[in-house]
């Protein structure tokens, strides 16, 4: 008892001595759902990673706020042999936070740890096995040779598995430890890291492009939407990153609080079992689409908060078509198919969902309320998010239609639509068609960025025409922002830019 | 006494094994850790082979739970899926954080359900007797969630009192205990009065009475000692549900403790984290319920006597 009494007294007065004053100037509070537990490169896929890591990895290629590519470590870079070749110039004088000279050896280093035995431990090798070999030309010239063409590969550059990492610190820390106290080129260092708490970093005075103007940046991981609105309400946060829609009208109604909301990463689609049931008939599931009134499901349930889709994309994916039209909302149509193809009144269509995606279970409500309309009798099917990805949808064991959410920090539609309609992919249980597998894999054969473009745009099409999907939306992420927050961009990849950043 | 000690642990090991068996074959059930961590990745199958293998997840059941229990005994809980880091180093930070929210929630009840139950033992009846009985009736149809909401929406935003969530500083404890404090009292309070009330009916208290005792002394010597035995008895019964209550009020509370750890390793299927979190919660557990048994013998001395 005299042990236990004890313990309790020295957590408590080591709970006394963190205490920590909110809202200093000069320093910015972030809240984050997610701690990504990890912060090597090649360990994660979490967008939770990349916002926060961003601001201290680098990659040869960085993107703006808009998602334009340009230069990062390499200030330039050619495509050769027929895309088969990428030379970078690489930027001269930079250090990594240890001082640690950044070059062409680290490149290759970085490469080939990705792509070698530890990179095979992480999620991120698989998106990099386009590379063969990394050549250094001399220490500020780098090829990146490729054994099979990727057009994305440039795009990926920018992205999570490719940052830059400094090779002694790797070496001496080994993973775990780099994976606790990550080294690398950028705007900010990290200083501080407490798993599940918050992460702090501090500016790189050094930095390349010039340093930030912020003195510190603390990142809080919180995990309950709710109670980040809380702590911002509370002035002890400066952005809320996870803001639930319910709770958008609270902000924007604060004195101090700005709500910021703007297109998201994510598409959010109904898929149809295209193997079993009556959704195997395409005249029904064209009139399942027509039944559903997507626009009012964006004003009404996500508030505006959102934009309908009308492919598996975002306008800001490349492979999007502004030709491509939206099935307009026709419930005396979709009766007329449905009678065509004499689908008895009351047939169940069943929607199954991710019980913790709250707002979707609104949404599914509204469809199975739609399909009703039309003569069907709409379901919906909650089950719990692992068991929802790892065994109802890959083993085909959905009803007749599923939600499936996806996007891409590469804001390529060959990102989704691979993956999605590619007979034998892990989220394709369903659909088997040669001519569409065809057309997803010439147009990972096309260098040409135009000529890829159209050929993605004409997958997008394919899948409209053939009904394979309900498309229903484009969430927003929304941010919740104190005002003293000043030159904040919020971007569509979650990844803040904290550079020109101020705090009152 | 050394006997019953010894056999008293016996059956302690043994609970604590099947708790092991049970959560390393539960947590298997659904699930794979390695679509967990590459979702989101153009993964192949060879992908998630390789990363299973690289989780140990390629051996056999038997293999992985041998694994894991001779980790348990040696102390190296293996290392988490998600990230890396070890287990043993969370378990650490977070054990400390939850014993404490714990026990001193259950200190709070203790001040609070104590002197309350007396007095609404002695007034039976009365007015305090009723008001009591009805604001712990009140306390009891609580869901610990909706109070620490209310509680957030009080002293956080409409006062600026307290801090909404985190662990930094002696603000930041007050509402998760108060939350788990006043749902524990609202059943202690109840627990005491009735005890006492048996108790106040014993010819031993008329007995300390006629000798001329004050009220307090014959009140918190002769019969709250008295009351010990059910209400240590209960505490120990209640300690188990305490520590379910945690997970539910640490993740409103976003506190860093072992209720956190449980959640997101349940939703990653973070087996050696949840196996962990699960075995050390039943080991504290088993040993509260082993010191009550000894507890009785210092308050009791007919139990000394056995």
């Amino acid at each position: 008892m005299r042990v236990r009494a004890l313990l309790s007294a020295t957590s408590l007065a080591a709970l006394l001595a963190i205490g920590t004053p909110a809202n200093a100037a000069g320093t910015l509070t972030v809240a984050q759902s997610q701690d990504p537990n990890n912060w090597d490169p090649i360990a994660t896929f979490l967008i939770a990673w990349g916002s926060v890591a961003s601001n201290f990895f680098e990659g040869l290629v960085l993107r703006d706020e808009a998602l334009n590519l340009k230069p990062g470590l390499a200030t330039s870079w050619e495509v050769l042999d027929d895309g088969m070749r990428l030379r970078f110039k690489l930027r001269q004088g930079v250090t990594f936070h240890n001082g640690e000279p950044f070059n062409a050896e680290a490149v290759k280093f970085t490469m080939e740890r990705l792509l070698g035995p530890e990179g095979a431990k992480g999620p991120q090798q698989s998106n990099y096995t386009s590379i063969g070999s990394v050549e250094v030309l001399d220490p500020y010239t780098v090829d990146i040779v490729l054994k099979r063409p990727d057009p994305v590969m440039i795009t990926k550059l920018a992205g999570y598995g490719a940052m830059i990492v400094p090779p002694k610190y790797v070496a001496e820390k080994g993973a775990q430890g780099f994976a606790a106290a990550p080294v690398g080129t950028g705007p900010f260092r990290m200083t501080g890291y407490e798993n599940k708490v918050s992460a702090t970093l501090e500016p790189n005075a050094g930095y390349w492009g010039g340093a930030p103007k912020l003195d510190n940046v603390i990142y809080r991981f919180i995990v309950e939407p709710n109670t980040q609105v809380a702590e911002l309400q509370a002035g002890r946060i400066d952005i809320a990153s996870n803001v639930p829609i319910a709770l958008t009208s609270t902000i924007a109604g604060h004195k101090d609080l700005n709500l910021v909301s703007i297109t998201g990463p994510t598409v959010t689609v109904a898929r149809f079992n295209t193997h079993t049931g009556p959704t195997t008939d395409e005249r029904v599931r064209k009139a399942i689409i027509m039944a559903v009134d997507r626009e009012a499901i964006v004003k009404q349930i996500l508030q505006g908060h959102a934009k309908s889709v009308v492919s598996f994309q975002s306008t800001l994916s490349f492979g999007f078509d502004p030709a491509q039209k939206a099935v307009p909302f026709d419930p005396a149509g979709a009766k007329k198919l449905l009678a065509e193809a004499k689908v008895p009144a009351g047939t169940v269509v069943s929607l199954d969902f991710p019980s913790n995606d709250t707002t979707f279970r609104e949404v599914a409500q509204a469809v199975a309320g739609y399909l009703s309309a039309v003569g069907l009798k709409g379901g919906v099917k909650p089950h719990e998010l692992n068991v929802f990805t790892n065994d109802i949808i890959p083993n085909g064991k959905t009803g007749e239609m599923f939600r499936m959410g996806w996007g891409g920090w590469t804001f390529d539609y060959d990102n989704t639509a691979y993956l999605m309609y590619h007979t034998g992919e892990h989220w394709n249980p369903y659909d088997k068609d040669p001519a569409l597998d065809a057309m997803l894999e010439g147009q990972r054969k096309i260098a040409d960025r135009g000529e890829r473009e159209k050929a993605l745009q004409k997958i997008a099409n394919f899948v409209a025409d053939h009904a394979l999907e309900l498309p229903l939306y484009n969430i927003n992420t929304i941010y919740g922002v104190n005002k003293r927050v000043k030159n904040l961009v919020a971007p569509p990849d979650n990844r803040l830019r904290l550079m020109g950043v101020t705090v009152d | 006494m050394a006997r019953f000690l010894l056999r008293r642990l016996g059956l302690a090991v043994f609970v604590v094994l099947v708790v092991t068996l049970l959560v390393a074959w539960a947590v298997r059930l659904s699930g794979d850790p390695a679509v967990m961590l590459a979702e989101g990745s153009t993964v192949t199958e060879q992908d998630l082979q390789n990363i299973r293998k690289a989780l140990g997840l390629d051996r056999s059941f038997a293999a992985q739970y041998a694994g894991f229990v001779g980790g348990m005994v040696t102390g190296d809980m293996g290392n988490s899926f998600m990230g890396g880091r070890a287990v043993g180093g969370m378990v650490r930070q977070a054990l400390p954080l939850t014993l404490m929210l714990a026990g001193l929630s259950l200190l709070v009840s203790l001040a609070l359900s104590i002197p309350l139950g007396i007095h609404a033992a002695v007034h039976r009846g009365g007015v305090a007797d009723q008001a009591i009985r009805i604001v712990s009736l009140v306390g009891l149809s609580f869901p610990n969630f909706w109070l620490a909401i209310m509680l957030v929406l009080v002293f956080s935003i409409a006062l600026g009192w307290l801090p909404p969530s985190g662990a930094d500083g002696v603000s930041a404890v007050i509402m998760p205990v108060m939350t788990m404090g006043v749902i524990l009292t609202a059943t202690n309070v109840r627990l005491v009065r009735t005890a006492m009330l048996e108790t106040l009916s014993a010819q031993y208290i008329t007995v300390a009475r006629s000798k001329g005792l004050g009220e307090a002394v014959v009140l918190y010597k002769h019969a709250l000692t008295n009351c010990a035995i059910p209400l240590i008895t209960y505490i120990g019964l209640q300690f188990g549900g305490l520590i379910g209550g945690v997970v539910v009020v640490e993740r409103v509370f976003n506190w860093p403790g072992m209720g956190s750890l449980a959640f997101d390793a349940v939703a990653s299927r973070d087996y050696p984290v949840l196996q962990a979190v699960v075995t050390v919660l039943a080991v504290v557990i088993v040993l509260v319920n082993l010191l009550i048994d000894l507890v009785y013998g210092v308050v009791d001395p007919r139990v000394r006597a056995e």
